[in-house]
């Protein structure tokens, strides 16, 4: 029963849902371009690695292939429930773990060099703050899908009346 | 051309006529107004009346709004989610809309204050809640910025430095004529006056390994004749067979030391001979005709 009041409370919901479409565009935007950036660094550090110790030290061939014995994960992610409202948001997480060589988590960085350089050891720092920007990027997206829905279902709803 | 990273992260609303004549005819209502939404005002020729208060943007930070859910899902309980419908509902807006934003867009101008930012539009809704909650004109946020074109933020094109363009070039072309070089040695007795083919030249690179050869034989020979001769002279009267055996024993433990360092430097000689020669550059008129010239022929 459509009354002047609960158009006004859809009319103001639909204006915050806009404006909330608007911050989570602008917090996507930021999201990808910080994975830009760590990825790049990441990179360069990377290529400074075999700069500095030759084409051959850090390459394919060191890792392992299919006939390697097997090892666990050390970051899987893992779908969370937030505990606010399961239906609407459905969060992906990282999930580490230690490195522990008597239960198959082996340290990946070992393949290459036993003793990895500064430069090596960086890069896989910013690797896995890249890995943490995707899942973050990710749930943004899922969130501002959410809310694209709400607005298209909310319209119809205003159309209506 | 190459895409560079954003640099401007905000969305930006172009607004529509229809939004600037609402601002304009509720404009005594203003207590405050941001500097943008003002500039924006003024560049489209409107009048910013006297005395109303102007902020920063960057002043205020808005923080996201939170949403009503329980109310979102009981006013929503009876839409059906089909993708359809909504389409076919955007769409009709969108075709009713058209002509007036073409009509916008032609009337305005392009400047960089003619865009609503963030800000801005919390401050839109505040002021038009305001409006509602007094009962001057019932018009909703969303309704208003229907019609005004969004714009997301976008990468830059950017043409790569010509710097580094020339850079790969000319690499890439001493690459090539070093090809050709190799490939046409034989066959031209115009470019057999290269450096390589001399005989000075490979006199030169071949007494460098012979030197080095020359070295390994001569102490090798000269630990043979320490172990044999030498050790006799100091203690006296041994036998034959074992001052031999002395010598080669002398000889084999200088032979493996020297072999270690003549390894190092033939390998060392070896990555010289694979690195790419370098051509000192020339000036760059001449350069190009004997290029032109070296391929022509």
């Amino acid at each position: 029963m459509p009354t002047a009041e609960s158009k006004e409370s859809a009319g103001q919901l639909l204006d915050e849902l806009y404006l909330d479409m608007f911050h989570l565009i602008e917090e996507h935007t930021k999201c990808r371009i910080n994975i830009e950036r760590t990825n790049a660094s990441g990179a360069i550090l990377l290529a400074r690695t075999k700069y500095q110790q030759g084409g051959s030290t850090i390459s394919t061939a060191q890792i392992p292939t299919e006939n390697s014995g097997e090892f666990n994960a050390l970051c899987r992610v893992v779908s969370r429930t937030r505990d606010v409202d399961p239906k609407t948001s459905m969060e992906i997480s990282i999930e580490r773990h230690m490195v522990d060589k008597e239960n198959g988590y082996v340290e990946p960085l070992h393949w290459f060099s036993v003793l990895p350089p500064m430069s090596l050891r960086g890069a896989v720092l910013k690797f896995k703050d890249c890995i943490e920007l995707v899942v973050e990027s990710t749930n943004l997206q899922r969130e501002l899908n959410t809310v694209l829905r709400s607005i298209g279902k909310l319209r119809q709803y205003v159309a209506r009346q | 051309m190459l895409k560079s990273t954003i640099i401007d992260t905000r969305i930006r609303l172009r607004p529509s006529k229809k939004l600037l004549d609402l601002l304009d005819a509720q404009k005594e209502h203003f207590k405050e107004l941001p500097d943008n939404v003002a500039q924006l005002l003024k560049s489209n020729g409107y009048v910013v009346p006297l005395g109303v208060q102007i902020i920063k943007a960057n002043e205020k930070q808005y923080k996201r709004p939170t949403i009503d859910v329980v109310l979102l899902e009981k006013l929503t309980a009876d839409v059906i989610d089909d993708p359809l419908i909504a389409k076919s509902d955007s769409e009709a807006t969108e075709e009713d809309e058209t002509p007036e934003e073409d009509q916008d867009q032609r009337q305005q101008p392009k400047g960089p204050t003619s865009f609503l930012y963030l800000s801005d539009l919390h401050w839109l809704n505040t002021f038009m809640s305001e409006l509602r909650s007094k009962n001057i004109c019932n018009v909703f946020l969303y309704q208003i910025i229907e019609s005004s074109e969004l714009i997301l933020p976008e990468n830059e094109l950017k043409p790569r430095n010509p710097e580094l363009e020339a850079r790969c070039q000319r690499l890439r072309e001493e690459q090539q004529n070093r090809e050709y070089h190799k490939m046409t040695k034989n066959v031209d007795a115009g470019l057999k006056h290269y450096p390589e083919d001399t005989i000075a030249y490979q006199m030169k690179s071949i007494n460098k390994q012979i030197i080095a050869v020359a070295q390994f034989i001569f102490s090798v020979a000269a630990g043979f004749v320490f172990g044999f001769l030498g050790i006799n002279l100091i203690v006296g009267g041994l036998p034959f067979g074992f001052r031999l055996l002395l010598g080669v024993i002398c000889a084999l433990v200088i032979a493996l030391a020297e072999m270690y360092f003549l390894a190092k430097k033939l390998h060392e000689y070896d990555e010289v001979l694979d690195a790419p020669k370098r051509k000192k550059p020339e000036p760059p008129t001449t350069s190009k005709g004997q290029r032109a010239k070296q391929h022509a022929e």
